[in-house]
């Protein structure tokens, strides 16, 4: 046992451990203990004790759940200011360095590949175009116009016009990113990353197409993808094959070849998402709210206590985030909110029989 | 107990990890689950902090929300700053006092003359107000014999765990008069208690 046969009052105030117990019961054996084999103390401990208390007054927290709808909010706002501000609302400097820097690879990018002219593709959808490139080392979910998630890797970025045009989705990315395009047949989903063309109605896959390496890469996980190369140069050779779960393409740069391969795993740019096929079965639901968030880099809010009787048993396979949380929320007969990379759900919580 | 006791220890360490200077850079730099974090474990105390000023739970939140935008908003600029908790708690204050002298052009405020940041010695705080506390017949919490101002200090020594220094900072005050506030104070709170005890027994051998 410590010194405390000789505490005054003071110290037991200034104890930053003692303080803990008594606003949070923290250690309750060992200061239990302490009270009991300090006889003498007593009256100093409990009267150290009801001056922290007044110290404090009233002790008033607010609710999880008002304070998971506060917090998505202030993401909700401040993402949304990310995005439409974009980087050139930064300070000259900043800019600078980064034209710099864009010069610095992309000169040395366009020497070698003329690259097709993507913001005269996304222009005529006639609407406004946005582009969002993650600068975290954290995965970056961009959710787009038709639903479809795009989770970005550190440095990945993605242009899309702010609502699709009614025949066709585009849209251009660089840098490594998964997709998982929401079901449409009436309106394809075409990705122009590097030289590669890429047409879906709704499939999950992976692409890597960074700028400085000489090939560009696509291993699709769900559902039928369909790839060819936009640069018709004079080589003769495959400019256009159809990919199946598991099967990887690898487009060269200098030659504009097309090669396909099987794989055992779709896993080509190292994120849990590519392998994780979220099966659940009578999982607790905040389990399963953490895989999303793991998968999406997304928060999602909820109140745990509420839902912790709320198992889920399900499958849920390459559709898009928002449709995840759908299925989900159906389930445990809850509601959500999503707003860019923060969910907010409210439940009432469930009933044992689940 | 065991498990309860052991998720609160998690909580706490994390806590402190959370302050450290790496993760701030990182907020400033814009990484967005950062400042999430910083908005989860800040919100509570803050607004626990902002009970002090006003009752009016509605305008503390608001005051809150609107402080992490701004913090968001110039954080390219906040780089310098190294407490960070210190820094929320002293942002806030501003705000509140600022909202609250506002509405009070329409209502009766006479209080928040106390927040005023005048360098009046604690020791004439204590003498004046000892003289409240005697004409005063209730005294129920002692808390509420001390001016508002040493209540603060107090409140943001113990409850909050800030260093005199940070306090400092907050309240606009010296460290020694920090330090004065925090010393008198429990002197003061003592003295009631034994007071109280006092009365009690009096009062218990009244009866008997």
């Amino acid at each position: 046992m410590n010194n405390y046969k000789n505490f005054e009052l003071k110290d037991w105030v200034e104890d930053p451990g003692f303080r803990r117990w008594v606003y949070r019961g923290e250690d309750d054996a060992y200061w239990t203990s302490v009270l009991k084999n300090t006889p003498l103390q007593a009256e100093n401990i409990e009267q150290a004790r009801e001056i922290l208390l007044m110290v404090r007054g009233e002790a008033d927290e607010i609710p999880e759940q008002e304070l998971a709808s506060r917090k998505a909010n202030i993401l909700d706002y401040i993402s949304q200011e990310t995005q439409i501000r974009s980087w050139w609302r930064r300070s000259w400097l900043q800019v600078a360095a980064v034209l710099l820097l864009t010069m610095g690879f992309g000169g040395y990018y366009y020497k070698r590949h003329s690259q097709p002219p993507y913001n005269a593709v996304l222009a005529q959808s006639g609407s406004r175009i946005i582009e969002i490139v993650n600068t975290n080392e954290a995965v970056k979910l961009v959710t787009l116009p038709d639903g479809s998630s795009v989770i970005l890797k550190k440095a990945a970025k993605i242009s899309y016009p702010a609502s699709f045009a009614t025949d066709k989705r585009e849209v251009v990315m660089l840098g490594e990113a998964f997709f998982e395009v929401q079901k449409n047949p009436e309106q394809p989903f075409f990705i122009y990353a590097g030289e590669m063309l890429t047409q879906v109605t709704g499939t999950s896959f992976s692409i890597k197409a960074n700028a400085a390496d000489k090939q560009v890469q696509l291993v699709v996980k769900t559902g039928v993808v369909d790839i060819s190369v936009i640069r018709a140069g004079n080589e003769a050779g495959n400019r256009h094959v159809i990919l199946n779960p598991n099967q990887l393409v690898t487009l060269d740069r200098n030659s504009s070849q097309l090669a396909k391969k099987d794989v055992d795993e779709p896993v080509l740019i190292g994120l849990p998402i590519e392998s994780q096929y979220f099966k659940f079965k009578k999982t607790p639901v905040k389990d399963v709210f953490l895989a999303l968030e793991q998968a999406y880099g997304v928060h999602i809010h909820f109140d745990k206590q509420v839902t912790s009787r709320c198992n889920i048993t399900a499958k849920l396979g390459d559709e898009p985030i928002r449709e995840k949380m759908q299925m989900i929320c159906e389930v445990i007969g809850a509601k959500f909110e999503m707003q860019d990379n923060a969910i907010a759900v409210f439940s009432n919580g469930c009933d044992i029989t689940d | 107990m065991e498990v309860l006791s052991r998720t609160c220890v998690k909580q706490a360490d994390n806590f402190n990890a959370f302050y450290s200077p790496e993760y701030w850079l990182q907020i400033c730099e814009g990484n967005i689950t950062a400042f999430g974090e910083l908005v989860d474990h800040n919100f509570n105390p803050l607004y626990h902090y902002g009970t002090r000023f006003t009752p009016d739970k509605g305008l503390i939140k608001d005051c809150i929300q609107d402080l992490f935008l701004e913090i968001w908003e110039k954080r390219a600029k906040l780089t310098h700053i190294v407490s960070i908790k210190a820094y929320l708690f002293q942002s806030l204050r501003n705000n509140l006092i600022t909202r609250i002298k506002k509405q009070s052009r329409f209502s009766d405020f006479s209080e928040n003359e106390e927040f005023a940041s005048q360098d009046d010695s604690p020791e004439l705080a204590w003498i004046t107000d000892e003289t409240d506390a005697l004409t005063s017949s209730r005294l129920e919490t002692g808390i509420e014999m001390l001016p508002k101002r040493q209540r603060e200090a107090l409140y943001l020594k113990y409850y909050q765990d800030l260093s005199n220094e940070e306090i400092a900072g907050i309240m606009g005050l010296q460290k020694q008069a920090v330090a004065n506030y925090i010393h008198y104070g429990i002197l003061k709170l003592r003295e009631y208690w034994k007071y109280k005890t006092i009365l009690l027994a009096m009062i218990i051998d009244y009866i008997n």
